[in-house]
C-alpha cells in the first residue's frame, strides 16, 4: 500500500504562466519516457525480481517516480494557470485546451495518450532491467 | 527566506539524505556506515521537527488535535506560487 505525504518531493514556485513550456513538459508527465511510465514500469517489474535487493529498489524508486510525476503534473499546472485566450492560442496551447482545458492529462507534447506500449515488463531480470537502463537513459531533446 | 523557512528547509533537506540513504541501502544492505548515518538524520529530523512545532505550530495536520478535519485544508503541494504575484 502506499501512504501520501502532503507535499512535493521539491517546491515548486512558477509565478509567470508559460503554455507552449507547458505543453512540451507534459511529455515528462505522460510521454513515452515520462514518469508514469517509469512509475509502471519499475512497480510493475519488481514482482518477478528475483532478489531482495531488486524487489526493494523497484519498489522504492517506482514509489519516488510518483513523487517526480506529482511534481511534473505541478509545474504544467503552475504554468498554465490563469490564462487569456489570446494566451492559449498565441502559444499553441488551443489543440491540448479543446479537449482538457487546463486538467492535466497523462500525454504526450503532441496529446497523444499515454500508452504502457512505451514500457516493457518480461518477467525477465536481465531483460527487464536493460529496458530500464534504456528506458532511464532517454533524454529529452529541447 | 525567515528563519522558519529556513527551518522547514533543513527537515526536507534531511529528509531527502534520509531517503538516498534508504535507497542507498537496498543495493548495499551490509553497508554499517550507510545504516549509522541513516540513524543519525532520523535522529536528527525528529529534533528539528521538534524544534519547528514547538515555534511554529505543527507541521502536518494529522500530527496536532485541531477542531475540523485539518487534512482538506489548502493549499496542497501543487497551489504554491501565485500568492507571490499579488
Amino acid at each position: 500500500m502506499w501512504v501520501y505525504e502532503k507535499k512535493l518531493q521539491y517546491p515548486i514556485r512558477i509565478k509567470n504562466p508559460n503554455p507552449a513550456l507547458a505543453k512540451l513538459i507534459c511529455a515528462q508527465y505522460g510521454g513515452p519516457n515520462g514518469e508514469l511510465g517509469a512509475s509502471l514500469r519499475y512497480l510493475s517489474q519488481r514482482y518477478t525480481m528475483p532478489y531482495p535487493e531488486l524487489k526493494a529498489i523497484l519498489t522504492d524508486i517506482g514509489t519516488e517516480e510518483l513523487g517526480h510525476l506529482e511534481m511534473v503534473g505541478t509545474i504544467v499546472y503552475q504554468l498554465t494557470r490563469n490564462l487569456t485566450p489570446q494566451q492559449i492560442k498565441e502559444a499553441g496551447f488551443d489543440s491540448y485546451f479543446i479537449d482538457h482545458t487546463t486538467g492535466i492529462y497523462p500525454a504526450d507534447a503532441n496529446g497523444v495518450p499515454f500508452s504502457a506500449g512505451s514500457l516493457a515488463v518480461a518477467g525477465d531480470a536481465i531483460t527487464d532491467l536493460h529496458e530500464n537502463m534504456a528506458a532511464d537513459a532517454a533524454p529529452f531533446h529541447l | 527566506m525567515n528563519e522558519q523557512e529556513r527551518l522547514f528547509r533543513r527537515i526536507r533537506a534531511m529528509q531527502f539524505a534520509q531517503w538516498e540513504l534508504h535507497m542507498f541501502l537496498d543495493t548495499h544492505p551490509n553497508d554499517c556506515e550507510a545504516a549509522k548515518k541513516l540513524e543519525e538524520y532520523r535522529t536528527k529530523t525528529a529534533a528539528l521537527i521538534k524544534e519547528y512545532e514547538a515555534a511554529y505550530g505543527p507541521m502536518n495536520e494529522t500530527s496536532a488535535n485541531t477542531s475540523r478535519w485539518a487534512w482538506i485544508t489548502g493549499p496542497w503541494p501543487w497551489e504554491t506560487g501565485e500568492e507571490e504575484d499579488a
